[in-house]
């Protein structure tokens, strides 16, 4: 099942609708995220982060499960968080602030991994590239820097190198609003949007500005096109405009050099766009609070969703399987059972000490593909954990463990007990063979006397 | 005579022996039957004349009648006269007939370039002046790079050569090359390029006693230097933005293979430098001994150190392609290399720095003295980017550099000064580089003498463009170490200096004015750089908000009442856009600079795409909090109210008039963005007053009507105005209501139709519309209101103008008879209008009052008139 998930700035929740039926599902609570502010972790659950009215005020991000509408899991990192991104599998999460710096979590953990100042202005958006080996982040400042995760991790290259980003594009002069990254690894190219009116292409490979296009006004948003041929761009007065990027210069055109159309919103503000690449379906968040699917090809409207009065700040398409429903379902079980939560624990707020940095090492690996499989594995923090409470007799884990340990004796008093069952047959048939060869014996000496 | 002998015995044997039968065989014998008679008549017959002249006809020739052909074999005489005059003769005849050099271009090549190396040198110079005017401006057009490759091998040749006057004219021809085809300097070539100059130096003692060829020699070297790749980034960075227009997918390998292709050259390069520092050790004891220095020696000194120095760039720029390359041999290859080049510029050429001129040489010789140390300068900063060099010597040149930034070497002629520029505007590059590599104790010396520099340098000239963009090249190394935040005292001489620039830049966009718009542009790319990162610390955030006040003699002042406008409204459009944005990045934005640019806004000039970026920009700014809400406001209604739109109130006006599209424009837009805040009843608390204030000042009918829209988005149903403001609304907006219907043509009017009009009355009546929707009340005061308007035309005193008072009472009628036909039709304001019917009766009654009494004196038309409004307005009631 293919969903849209959308959210506002003002406290409407989380609205969700399946994508082909329009069908509304549950729409999750208390949610007031910023532009770029939700996301699908992994497609198991939903994470968002928090709009704050008081500067001061700490970070906000919240967790929801996708069988309940409450929210789940509360946490408060150091500083607000306004852009939030995974992952494609889901275990890690990074995060913007407005004092231009970029946190990273692990997901199971909650363990704050790295944190750096990437920007000198507020981080703007946030965004994986399709290895997850890169992270792409646009600023108010207008600049838009690629950053390495083996990098980031390798403190003696950290130390060696004057940059820790490996490009650093500035030639937006206003914030810059959006950031998508296209598909081919390490030549994918980057589409950025800003408030100077250009959307501008940049190549991963070469980190050069490979297109700058005009528009005749402020581009919001960006989706690309999955052939890359073209990216849709929302604007502020309304419309969608349709940019080419496999053409050579288009001159003779109404609005602007690479521009080969658009289609209209009817004068709301377009805020967010995203693609729903199973029908070809654009869908778009305006101010006036809507959610409409297009089909791209027809440039028709095809279902409309009405979400809050606010204005819609994001979209989100996540496809989620019919499993999910059945894991739920087991999951709430077995939650039910242990009477505590399916969801990870919640963001550290500050990273550990060093005594616990000494055991444990970040190791990043590439994903196996956009599917999302869950993580068989436990982390070492986990591992230290289950130790020290096994440590400790009167912990539940360790009352588990202890349980099992049990039940494993059992099976071998079980098995010990048949066993003498066997050898008490063997000791009977054997007495008994032996008393009648004993009676024969006894008729030869009677023929004898 | 034996044979005659011999002849006549037999003769006289055969007359004795048989009787000789005479016979006429021409005249006797009859012709047979058949023949066939050919005898031919006629009266004249002409033969062709055969010669060698006659066949050069149709053939082009020279003056001297001589076809390419001869001329061609000509070339290979064994007489030099002979030689040049049919390289003459050539030139002669591709001058006369264009398109038989076009024809055999190739084959006049193949033939002429033997006389490359050849020992007479009228004729080379002859060759020289034949490729220079007629072949190689002919080949331009098609394949230059066949043309090339015929000429590479001989001019290669012709280097090796043993007389000395050959090899040197074989430079010139390798120059005369390069300027006709720069892609010719290929990997391939370059090698036996540099190979032969390096020849021709090392035997520069024994045969080039001459100067001037020295110098055409070494000029030819820095020429062959400045073609290598990575000497021409900055020409190759804007081809290939020019590139960026292609399909973004497209393959290229090209660009990777050409730089790769030089890398072979380093080594040549290298031994190139041992040879240049000799030679212009060799220059040395002239600066002392001699009176002057020759123009033609100091043009040789320059030649060579100019070499030197592309010759380093060379070894930095392409021994870091090598270092990067997995090959291991690179590595301890280029260490050696490190060793020789660095003992041959430590112990032979920085030693001798700086050259300190002698008492008696003249102020011209003082200036050619430091222009070569400036050179030497820029040699040792370049050498001292990629390999460390001796304390010492790096104190002596920091100090010479400090001494060249305080002027202390200038004269006080022009032509010193300007040497003086030019020298350094290529020496600033190097002081970011310089701070990039860590502070020292030099740092602050330097950007002091920097500072000073940037203050005392004339706004627009090449000195004061080159400061802009070294402090743009030092942004990003000041920025990294202020963003540690520690109170080092190294770090508070960099904020120090950055804060003396940044006060300056506003002072020098004033100055620069619109004369400069490069330079101008320049300025503001720094401006907006520095406001995106002015974050890192508190005074740098104040330093920067500070300037928004020194820049308000750049968009706008006014100084009682009198406008004085500043250079931004004359500026290109790419520095208009990069100034806007630059207003974004200030923390706050005070009135003082938002009045600025909204007397910017208002200007005839500005273009309207500007006047709807600024408005972009505010909007951006104030969503960010940077822009107090009742400051911002203010703006928009400074805009709306004072933008002035065509006196005209004539019909022809409304239609094309582009101020007024423009006000409409920006007017959606502006309330779109009132829209957008949010709390609508806070927006309109602050608004109501200011509007309700400007409305009774009788603003023109369009700045009127935007007051009255923007009033309407932060109102709601039912009103929130307060009791006073609807009073004074219900006084004046039946004024404004037949104002508009007065000015906006009637329906049958012929010179538009009727929908547009209609349209455009609608859109001044729309937001009285909303308003009578709203509030009820005011609808009823303004019906009270126009009822008045007709009793007091009537009623004023009859003056003179009988005619004039009669007009002004009849056109009052018909608009209030028009506006409350219209209201009638629309669809809201109809149920509405059923409430005050006695009011609309009062209406009707005065007209009727008015048509039958005699207190003005009416034609029959004008009665007609009357008659025609109270039939309409009887329609509303039934």
């Amino acid at each position: 099942m293919e969903v849209v998930l959308a959210s506002s700035s003002v406290d409407g929740g989380i609205g969700c609708w399946d994508l082909h039926t329009g069908a509304e599902q549950l729409r999750y609570k208390s949610c007031t995220s910023p532009s770029h502010g939700l996301i699908s972790v992994g497609a198991r659950f939903i994470a968002s982060s928090q709009l704050r009215d008081d500067p001061a005020a700490t970070g906000y991000v919240l967790y929801w499960s996708w069988s309940k509408p409450q929210v789940e899991v509360k946490s408060f990192p150091a500083e607000q968080i306004k852009p939030i991104a995974a992952n494609h599998p889901g275990t890690y999460i990074a995060g913007g602030a407005p004092s231009g710096d970029i946190y990273l979590w692990e997901v199971e953990t909650g363990r704050l991994l790295k944190k750096w100042r990437a920007h000198f202005r507020a981080v703007s958006c946030l965004v994986f590239s399709e290895d997850d080996s890169l992270l792409v982040s646009g600023s108010e400042d207008g600049s838009v820097r690629v950053w390495s995760l083996f990098m980031i991790f390798d403190d003696l290259r950290c130390q060696q190198a004057s940059n820790l980003y490996e490009y650093s594009f500035s030639e937006h002069t206003l914030t810059v609003t959006d950031v998508v990254i296209g598909n081919g690894g390490c030549n994918a190219i980057i589409v950025s949007a800003s408030n100077d009116r250009t959307c501008k292409v940049w190549s991963l490979s070469r980190g050069m500005l490979l297109r700058n296009i005009v528009f005749p006004s402020i581009i919001n948003c960006i989706a690309l096109d999955p052939a890359e041929h073209v990216f849709y761009a929302g604007s502020e007065d309304g419309k969608i405009f349709i940019a080419a990027l496999n053409t050579e210069s288009i001159t003779t055109n109404n609005y602007g050099m690479h521009i080969i159309g658009s289609f209209s919103n009817h004068s709301n503000q377009v805020t967010c766009l995203a693609y729903g690449t199973s029908e070809n379906l654009l869908i778009t968040g305006s101010e006036d609070g809507m959610v409409r699917v297009w089909n791209a090809r027809t440039r028709n409207i095809v279902r409309m969703f009405k979400h809050a009065k606010g204005p819609v700040n994001n979209i989100l398409v996540v496809r989620r399987e019919n499993d999910s429903s059945n894991h739920i379902s087991s999951n709430v079980q077995a939650s039910s059972r242990k009477q505590g939560s399916n969801l990870p624990p919640p963001l550290e707020k500050y990273a550990n000490s060093i005594d616990d940095d000494l055991d444990m090492k970040t190791m990043i690996s590439l994903g196996g593909g956009r599917r999302s499989v869950d993580p068989s594995y436990l982390s070492s923090h986990v591992i230290s954990n289950y130790i020290k409470e096994l440590q400790h007799q009167g912990s539940a884990a360790a009352s588990e463990m202890e349980m099992e340990k049990l039940k494993h004796d059992y099976q071998k008093s079980v098995q010990m007990a048949n066993q003498l069952k066997k050898m008490n047959e063997n000791l009977h048939q054997f007495c008994v063979k032996e008393l009648l060869d004993g009676g024969q014996a006894r008729t030869l000496d009677e023929d004898q006397n | 005579m034996p044979r005659s002998k011999a002849n006549n015995n037999s003769k006289k044997l055969k007359g004795i022996d048989f009787k000789k039968i005479r016979r006429k065989v021409g005249r006797k014998l009859p012709p047979p039957k058949n023949t066939t008679d050919t005898e031919i008549k006629s009266k004249a017959i002409v033969l062709p004349e055969q010669s060698l002249a006659a066949e050069k006809a149709g053939l082009a020739v020279n003056k001297k009648g001589l076809t390419l052909k001869e001329l061609l074999q000509q070339t290979s005489h064994h007489n030099p006269k002979v030689r040049r005059d049919a390289l003459i003769g050539i030139k002669d005849l591709f001058t006369r007939y264009p398109a038989e050099q076009k024809l055999h271009k190739y084959a006049a090549v193949e033939k002429l370039r033997e006389r490359i190396g050849d020992d007479d040198k009228v004729v080379r110079k002859s060759l020289y002046d034949l490729f220079k005017v007629v072949i190689l401006p002919c080949c331009k057009e098609d394949n230059q790079e066949l043309i090339v490759s015929l000429l590479m091998p001989y001019i290669f040749n012709a280097m090796t050569h043993l007389v000395v006057d050959v090899r040197m004219m074989a430079f010139d021809f390798l120059d005369l090359i390069l300027e006709f085809y720069p892609p010719s300097f290929s990997p391939s070539y370059a090698e036996k390029i540099f190979q032969n100059y390096e020849d021709i130096l090392v035997r520069n003692q024994y045969y080039l006693q001459d100067k001037g060829k020295l110098k055409d020699a070494l000029a030819g070297l820095v020429r062959c230097l400045s073609l290598l790749p990575w000497n021409k980034e900055e020409t190759d960075l804007h081809n290939k933005d020019a590139t960026g227009q292609r399909v973004l997918h497209a393959f290229e390998v090209d660009v990777s293979m050409s730089s790769n292709g030089f890398s072979c050259i380093i080594k040549n390069l290298k031994d190139l430098v041992p040879v240049l520092i000799n030679s212009f050790l060799e220059f040395i004891p002239l600066v002392h001994s001699m009176e002057s220095l020759e123009g033609k020696s100091f043009g040789c000194m320059i030649s060579i150190l100019h070499s030197i120095y592309l010759i380093v760039r060379s070894i930095a720029y392409g021994t870091d392609k090598d270092s990067e390359s997995p090959s291991s041999q690179g590595g301890p290859d280029a260490a050696v290399w490190d060793v020789n080049i660095s003992s041959a510029f430590l112990k032979k050429l920085f030693p001798r720095f700086p050259l300190n001129p002698v008492d008696h040489l003249s102020e011209k010789d003082c200036d050619r003295l430091f222009d070569l140390n400036m050179i030497v300068a820029k040699i040792f900063f370049e050498l001292n980017e990629w390999t460390s060099l001796p304390p010492n010597l790096l104190e002596t040149f920091l100090e010479f550099f400090e001494n060249a930034l305080l002027g202390k070497f200038c004269r006080a002629t022009q032509s010193g000064k300007a040497v003086w520029e030019e020298c350094l505007v290529q020496l600033l590059s190097f002081i970011p580089k310089f701070l990039s590599r860590g502070a020292s104790s030099w740092t602050s010396r330097l950007l002091q003498a920097f500072t000073q520099t940037f203050r005392e340098s004339k706004p627009g000239s090449l000195l004061k463009l080159a400061c802009v963009s070294a402090i743009e090249d030092m942004l990003t190394p000041i920025e990294s170490m202020l963003s540690i935040e520690t109170s080092n005292p190294e770090n508070l001489e960099l904020q120090d200096a950055l804060l003396a620039w940044i006060r300056e830049l506003p002072l020098l966009l004033i100055q620069l004015g619109d004369k400069h718009p490069t330079c101008s542009q320049v300025v503001l790319r720094l401006q907006l750089r520095i406001g995106q990162c002015s974050l890192l610390n508190s005074s740098l955030v104040c330093m920067y908000d500070n300037t928004q006040y020194s820049l308000l003699d750049f968009y706008c002042t006014c100084q009682g009442g009198q406008i004085c406008y500043g250079p931004f409204l004359r500026l290109p459009r790419e520095s208009q856009e990069l100034s806007l944005c630059s207003l974004y990045y200030f923390s706050y934005l005070d009135l003082p600079i938002l009045k600025s640019i909204a007397c910017c806004c208002l200007s005839a000039d500005l273009d309207p795409y500007v006047l709807f970026r600024i408005i972009e920009v505010l909007h951006s700014a104030y969503r960010d909090g940077h822009i107090k809400i009742a400051d911002y406001l203010s703006v928009f209604i400074t805009l709306v109210l004072r933008f002035k739109v065509s006196p005209e109130i004539g019909s022809a006006g409304f239609k094309s008039d582009p101020l007024c599209q423009t006000l409409k424009s920006m007017t959606t837009v502006l309330c779109s963005y009132m829209a957008q805040m949010g709390d609508n009843s806070l927006v309109l608390q602050i608004v109501e007053k200011v509007i309700i204030d400007q409305i009774p000042q009788k603003p023109s009918l369009d700045n009127s009507c935007s007051l009255l829209r923007m009033l309407v988005t932060v109102d709601s149903k039912p009103t929130r105005l307060s009791e006073q403001s609807i009073i004074i609304l219900g006084q004046h907006l039946s004024e404004y209501l037949m104002d508009a219907v007065q000015c906006i043509p009637e329906d049958g009017d012929e010179q538009g139709t009727p929908s547009i009009q209609l349209s455009t009355r609608h859109y001044y009546l729309l937001p009285c519309f909303f308003l009578f929707d709203r509030c009820h009340k005011l609808m009823n005061l303004v019906l009270k209101r126009m009822g008045s308007a007709i009793t007091e035309s009537s009623l004023s005193p009859i003056s003179d103008k009988c005619t004039q008072h009669t007009r002004n009472c009849l056109d009052r009628v018909n608009a209030v008879t028009s506006v409350l036909f219209l209201m009638h039709k629309d669809a809201k304001l109809q149920p509405i209008m059923s409430l005050f019917k006695e009011d609309i009766d009062n209406v009707i009654h005065k007209v009727f009052s008015l048509k039958t009494s005699g207190r003005i004196s009416t034609t029959i038309e004008e009665r007609h008139e009357i008659q025609c409004a109270f039939e309409q307005l009887k329609i509303l009631t039934g």
